[in-house]
């Protein structure tokens, strides 16, 4: 890209928090089920307010014919997702977790933290408004040697996920609004590549997720940029799914921004939506200032409780370093450790087991990942039998290779001990002695030189190692050619 | 000394733009709870923070509040193809107005801003508006009643098509049920109407409410006194019940309003603007009937809740202070009275004997909500009616019960009378058959 063009970009950075219940309810917070057992049905109405007649006559228009059908989760919606009852007081956890992520990125602590309601009228938020607070502000982080400024941290509720919408009744799925998220904002980043800020956004990822408190399935991390260029204007663009899109996108604007120019147009202020191949698409005019106001029914939250006991997490990014160094873990399984589940687990195993981290890494990312595809199943297993099962690797009671079965057992029969299932399965690591007394069985069945080899491999598997087994063969042939 | 007085004589006010360190914003006024140091600035983006103001040094004043200038609304044109209503306030707000510089509410009342706020009454009916008082629901007083009834009575001999009475909700079934008894004969709806999320969020249900309650005053055929909300959480219908048989059921939802021991009078479909009828037995519009305004009131009456544990003795002291009592009785109309020996103390029976001896009406309504009283069934009732107890044969709710005997004490104290008016259905306050 050219680089006379002073890109200028602000990020906005959305994580879903990884709460057992929402913020402003105790409903469930898991987005399990998948069919609805309720609709209610709603319209909303233009807030009158000191606004222009134009904004006032929009509002107006936008309404006029919609509609909104609500989708009621059991479990997952309550009286206050519907509208029908008053927020309770907010999650303590979700709150803690915000702190924390405002800490990480060396952000001030407002006093009392005041939850506003913000005016929303695409029927997302059943109340009209969604509600958010700031948490921390004026903060940065170190990328580079550059300080990245953040502006802000906001804790708010997520939004009610659009499910289809036909001739102006629009259906929205109501477990995922109340969901806690926390909103980071960036400065003004210039003199950045947009490579260089689609690393930035993964810092800010990697710096959050030190919490260990941030979803990461599809969806529960969403991104929106604000772009300019000399001579453009400012364009937001919402709704980046993917972190990795990021640079793609300001690359298409820029490209977009560009061409109006060249041919003599106007680049107007304007939010857009980000499309799956990067370009976008015309959404709405920018918005003017938010219209906010406070929500009155709950109380402002004094910070110094929380900041009294709040620990700071161990920032990712000196992890990754400390994995990279310690353990000698590649750029791509530490990547695909981040997008495991497994993350952290890692670093305790590797503290409390002599094994290899590759090994352990492996296990954790491709072994899992492959018993998930193959077994349909969504893998899970408490901490105390992962590490009965690299303890039981450590003291060489089973092989790397037998890690398969052994995990796949121990999922579905969760009553049996590793020494069981190694038991069950005929795992049990075998001798020297007992693997050339296989080699020799085999050799009376099968005549084939060529088929051997692998009938012995098949037989002996996860029971030894591979290479050792084929070095014990070769000596043995060795044998038998000069008896 | 609280940090906002300090501000104060530095020439610092609410609403003013200031500098703290390194944040700019407004002043915003503080909420109760907050502590003596901390101011709320909200910041150019809209957020509101609180600070903690440790020397009041660090405030400096950037510039004073601005004035804002309210727009001018043009007047409604009045239309003689269509009914004419009149809306009354008595508190909460029909419609608001939110200035997001400060996050101020205010309430807007005149009748173009209501029809700016819901241009959709444009079609419906012309206009008229008035407040009668700001009152939160729970401090309106029978006294209010009594000025609600008059102002009513004058809009209706001004010749309006119907009457929107705008209320609160916690008390508007007691207000509906005391209107119900003071303006007898109505030849036009009276309708009252309230929303149970306040009317400056998008999803308030004042707009749905309120519509469908001017609708039902100006095209409704039922001239009762009525309450109109929603009938479920959905924003398609209100419900139209009966202003003695209705209750508040609910603390927050929209569907709060239920209609006790009968079903409601109408549905009206807010997307098609259309009534549908659900009753027979109702009084007819007719503008040509003369309106019996009755405002005899006697307000000096309590509710006794009886329960497991009750005191006797407290209900007699009670009674000194009132001049009739209604009992909020277990089931079919019982309380406490065959009570052992070693539980002296217990027994109501003396006590009640005793006050309505001394001249004082006691009234039954049934704590189960649900259901008729019947004193005939089990010896406790008999033994009590015998006693002088009101209320056999009754369906009413505890708080219409409550409502007809001021309404009954206004005009007599004599017991007998007393048990014959109150037993005499004067605004269907008493349902004759009960169907579910």
């Amino acid at each position: 890209m050219r680089n006379d063009v002073e890109l200028k970009v602000g990020l906005e950075i959305h994580f879903q928090l990884e709460t057992e219940k929402k913020l402003f309810c105790n409903c469930s917070a898991c987005m399990k089920e998948k069919n609805p057992i309720k609709i209610v049905v709603r319209k909303l109405h233009p807030v009158q307010s000191e606004l222009g007649e134009i904004d006032k006559a929009a509002q107006f228009e936008y309404l006029r014919n919609r509609v909104f059908y609500y989708e009621i989760f059991e479990n997952e919606c309550c009286l206050v997702e519907l509208d029908e009852e008053p927020p309770h007081q907010p999650n303590e956890e979700a709150i803690k977790i915000a702190l924390q992520i405002s800490k990480l990125f060396n952000c001030k602590i407002p006093d009392e933290i005041h939850v506003m309601r913000k005016i929303v009228i695409d029927g997302s938020n059943t109340s009209g408004f969604q509600r958010t607070m700031i948490v921390g502000f004026d903060g940065y982080f170190e990328f580079k040697g550059r300080k990245i400024p953040i502006t802000q941290v906001c804790l708010e509720e997520d939004a009610a996920a659009i499910d289809k919408e036909e001739d102006g009744k629009v259906y929205y799925k109501l477990n995922r609004l109340g969901i806690p998220l926390v909103e980071i904002d960036t400065g003004i980043l210039e003199e950045f590549t947009p490579k260089e800020i689609e690393e930035i956004a993964y810092h800010i990822f990697l710096i959050a997720s030190s919490t260990r408190k941030i979803r990461k399935t599809l969806g529960a991390i969403r991104q929106d940029v604000n772009v300019s260029i000399k001579g453009g204007n400012r364009v937001e663009i919402k709704g980046i799914q993917r972190l990795s899109m990021i640079s793609k996108v300001i690359e298409k604007e820029v490209e977009r921004q560009l061409s109006l120019i060249k041919e003599g147009k106007k680049v107007e202020k304007e939010t857009r939506v980000a499309k799956e191949d990067g370009s976008t698409e015309f959404m709405r005019p920018l918005p003017g200032a938010e219209r906010m106001y406070p929500e009155t029914d709950i109380k402002p939250i004094k910070t110094e409780i929380y900041l009294e006991k709040l620990e700071i997490p161990e920032p990712l990014t000196k992890i990754i370093e400390r994995y990279k160094n310690e353990y000698k873990l590649t750029e791509s399984l530490i990547e695909s450790l981040l997008k495991s589940d497994y993350f952290f687990l890692f670093d305790e195993i590797m503290k409390n087991f002599k094994i290899e981290g590759s090994i352990v890494a492996n296990i954790l990312t491709s072994v899992i990942k492959d018993l998930e595809r193959k077994e349909k199943i969504e893998f899970k297993l408490e901490k105390e039998k992962f590490f009965e099962f690299f303890e039981a690797l450590e003291k060489k009671k089973i092989f790397k290779e037998a890690a398969y079965d052994i995990l796949k057992e121990m999922y579905f029969n969760k009553e049996l001990s590793v020494d069981e299932i190694v038991e069950k399965l005929n795992l049990k690591p075998l001798s020297k002695e007992e693997i050339l007394k296989i080699i020799e069985e085999t050799r009376k069945e099968v005549k084939d030189e060529k088929k051997l080899i692998n009938v012995i491999i098949s037989k002996v598997r996860g029971r030894a190692n591979i290479q050792e087994v084929i070095e014990i063969l070769k000596a043995k042939n060795r044998q038998h050619e000069f008896p | 000394m609280d940090v906002y007085e300090l501000l104060k004589e530095k020439g610092i006010e609410i609403g003013d733009k200031i500098r703290i360190n390194s944040l700019t914003g407004i002043l915003m006024p503080k909420t109760e709870l907050s502590e003596k140091d901390i101011i709320v600035l909200k910041l150019e983006n809209g957020y509101n923070i609180g600070i903690k103001i440790r020397e009041e040094k660090e405030v400096e004043l950037i510039e004073k509040r601005k004035k804002i200038s309210k727009m001018e609304l043009k007047k409604e044109d009045f239309d003689a193809s269509k009914p004419t209503i009149s809306i009354l306030a008595c508190g909460g707000t029909i419609a608001s107005k939110v200035e997001y510089e400060t996050g101020a509410v205010y309430p807007s009342f005149s009748p173009e801003e209501i029809v700016e706020a819901f241009p959709e009454i444009r079609e419906i009916a012309n206009i008229k508006a008035k407040k009668l008082f700001d009152l939160f629901s729970e401090d309106m007083q029978p006294e209010h009643w009594k000025i609600i009834a008059q102002e009513v009575a004058k809009e209706i001999e001004n010749g309006v098509d119907g009457v929107v009475l705008m209320h609160g909700t916690d008390t508007m079934h007691y207000t509906s049920a005391a209107l119900s008894f003071m303006l007898q004969n109505l030849p036009v709806p009276v309708v009252l109407v309230g929303a149970q999320r306040s009317s400056d969020r998008p999803s308030s249900d004042n707009q749905v409410n309120l519509v469908s309650a001017i609708l039902f005053a100006a095209k409704g055929d039922v001239a009762e006194v009525v309450v109109c909300m929603h009938e479920n959480s959905s924003d398609n219908y209100c419900i139209i019940h009966r202003g003695t048989k209705v209750r508040k059921m609910h603390t927050s939802r929209r569907d709060a309003f239920k209609s006790i021991n009968t079903s409601p009078l109408a549905r009206v479909n807010y997307f098609e603007k259309k009534i549908e009828y659900l009753r027979k037995d109702y009084r007819k519009r007719d503008k040509n009937r003369k309106l019996l305004l009755d405002l005899k009131i006697n307000p000096n009456v309590g509710v006794f809740y009886f329960h497991p544990g009750a005191k006797p003795e407290a209900l007699k002291e009670m009674s000194k202070f009132y001049d009739g009592i209604v009992i909020a009785s277990t089931g079919l109309g019982h309380v406490a009275i065959n009570i052992l020996k070693d539980e002296k103390g217990k027994n109501f029976l003396p006590v009640i004997e005793e006050i309505i001896k001394s001249g004082k009406p006691i009234v039954f309504a049934s704590q189960t909500i649900y259901g008729r009283l019947n004193l005939n069934v089990y010896s406790t009732g008999r033994i009590l009616e015998k006693a002088g107890i009101i209320g056999n044969g009754c369906d009413w709710t505890i708080e219409t019960a409550l409502v007809k005997l001021m309404f009954v004490l206004g005009h007599t104290k004599n017991l007998e009378e007393v048990k014959e008016l109150m037993l005499k259905n004067i605004a269907n306050e008493i349902s004759e058959r009960t169907e579910e």
